[in-house]
């Protein structure tokens, strides 16, 4: 697993996209879950009851941060197919999608857009986040692992 | 003389009745009855009483669903400390204006409010939703749930019925909508600090801190 590692983040290309990665998706959603402000002062705020929320988001933006470059790797390098890299980026998206719609912005514009489906989805999100993004963060592991295997093979490294 | 001295008593009763009722009622809620009522650019004639001071210089206003968990959050953990500061010192009164949006019980629990209002009850059922919330369109603001808290508000329960099953107020929580996109509201709880001399946005649960320093500048 670290020969894995190794051989991926031995590129400083793949380290300047994870963090990259990491940094962008962890700022964003904790714009979106409303953790920091940028108006009318640029302020962070952690809610008592809300530390859970946070940690996800952080396990969240570091699981995306290390598996999305590790299949690029994959695709770009050894030119594999790029049906593995579907799993990284689903789980990011639907782990960044149940905090990004709640009663902020972006749930209002899309219950304004959608009408009554657009709010039954909104409320799907918001009142199941938590459980979503860690079905968000399983998914991520698991496309994690495979990668590693699929990149031991590919790469006919040592077990 | 007779017949005078008796129409002198009576206004003079009348008179005495009416300011013990208004003196016995909440010092810190007021029936809202003014429908010219703006603040800012904000018309808040179809909004809540004004809790606190009428007269204080500034005035906070806040867009709120009885069903958004950032509403639930800013009214636990910033509001407290809001009123403690400035609306019971007298420098700062609130205004709730609703943007029921989130879910298919957020209008009937906007309504509720003010049906409760119709018995001097608004401030105390705004905070029993806020202090009773659950998961979006779970059944907690249903019809049922929202006469129960009346009922545990002991309201009299067949005006409060009769005044949600008819949604009296339907219109007045569509005005209040309307009011906060035409402000510019894009998500709830969204805030107005209005002053003599402009307002200020604040969008989101945001900490007192930011609510101190823009009503400290404004004062």
């Amino acid at each position: 697993m670290v020969q894995t590692i190794k051989l991926v983040y031995s590129n400083f290309k793949y380290v300047v996209l994870a963090s990259t990665i990491f940094v962008s998706m962890m700022i964003g959603l904790l714009i979106l879950s409303e953790y920091i402000f940028l108006e009318p002062y640029v302020v962070a705020h952690l809610p008592s009851g809300s530390e859970l929320g946070f940690l996800l988001i952080v396990l969240l933006s570091a699981l995306s941060a290390l598996v999305i470059p590790m299949n690029i790797f994959r695709i770009s390098v050894l030119k594999s197919s790029k049906q593995k890299m579907g799993g990284g980026i689903f789980g990011s998206i639907i782990g960044t999608a149940a905090g990004a719609c709640s009663c902020g912005p972006v749930g209002f514009a899309v219950i304004s857009t959608f009408g009554s489906v657009g709010a039954t989805a909104t409320a799907f999100l918001t009142n199941y986040e938590i459980p979503i993004r860690i079905i968000a963060i399983a998914i991520l592991i698991i496309t994690y692992f495979t990668t590693v295997k699929s990149l031991k093979v590919e790469c006919k490294l040592n077990p | 003389m007779n017949k005078k001295g008796v129409v002198i008593g009576v206004i003079v009763v009348a008179i005495i009745a009416g300011l013990a009722a208004s003196y016995s009622s909440s010092p810190s809620e007021t029936v809202n009855l003014d429908m010219g009522r703006t603040h800012g650019t904000i018309s808040t004639a179809m909004g809540s009483p004004i809790l606190g001071d009428t007269s204080a210089p500034l005035t906070i206003v806040e867009f709120g669903d009885y069903q958004c968990e950032q509403c639930y959050a800013w009214f636990h953990e910033t509001k407290p400390a809001i009123v403690r500061d400035y609306i019971d010192t007298g420098k700062a009164n609130l205004v709730f204006v609703d943007l029921a949006f989130l879910g298919r019980d957020s209008i009937p629990a906007s309504m509720a409010t003010y049906c409760a209002e119709d018995q001097g009850m608004y401030w105390e059922y705004h905070d029993l939703l806020y202090n009773s919330q659950e998961s979006v369109d779970n059944g907690w603001a249903n019809s049922e749930r929202l006469k129960a808290f009346a009922f545990s508000l002991d309201l009299d329960m067949e005006l409060f019925e009769s005044c949600l099953d008819s949604e009296k107020y339907s219109k007045r929580v569509q005005y209040n909508i309307r009011q906060a996109r035409e402000n510019g509201v894009r998500g709830t709880p969204g805030f107005f600090i209005v002053g003599p001399d402009g307002q200020e946005k604040i969008g989101g649960a945001q900490p007192f801190s930011v609510f101190k320093q823009i009503l400290d500048s404004m004062i």
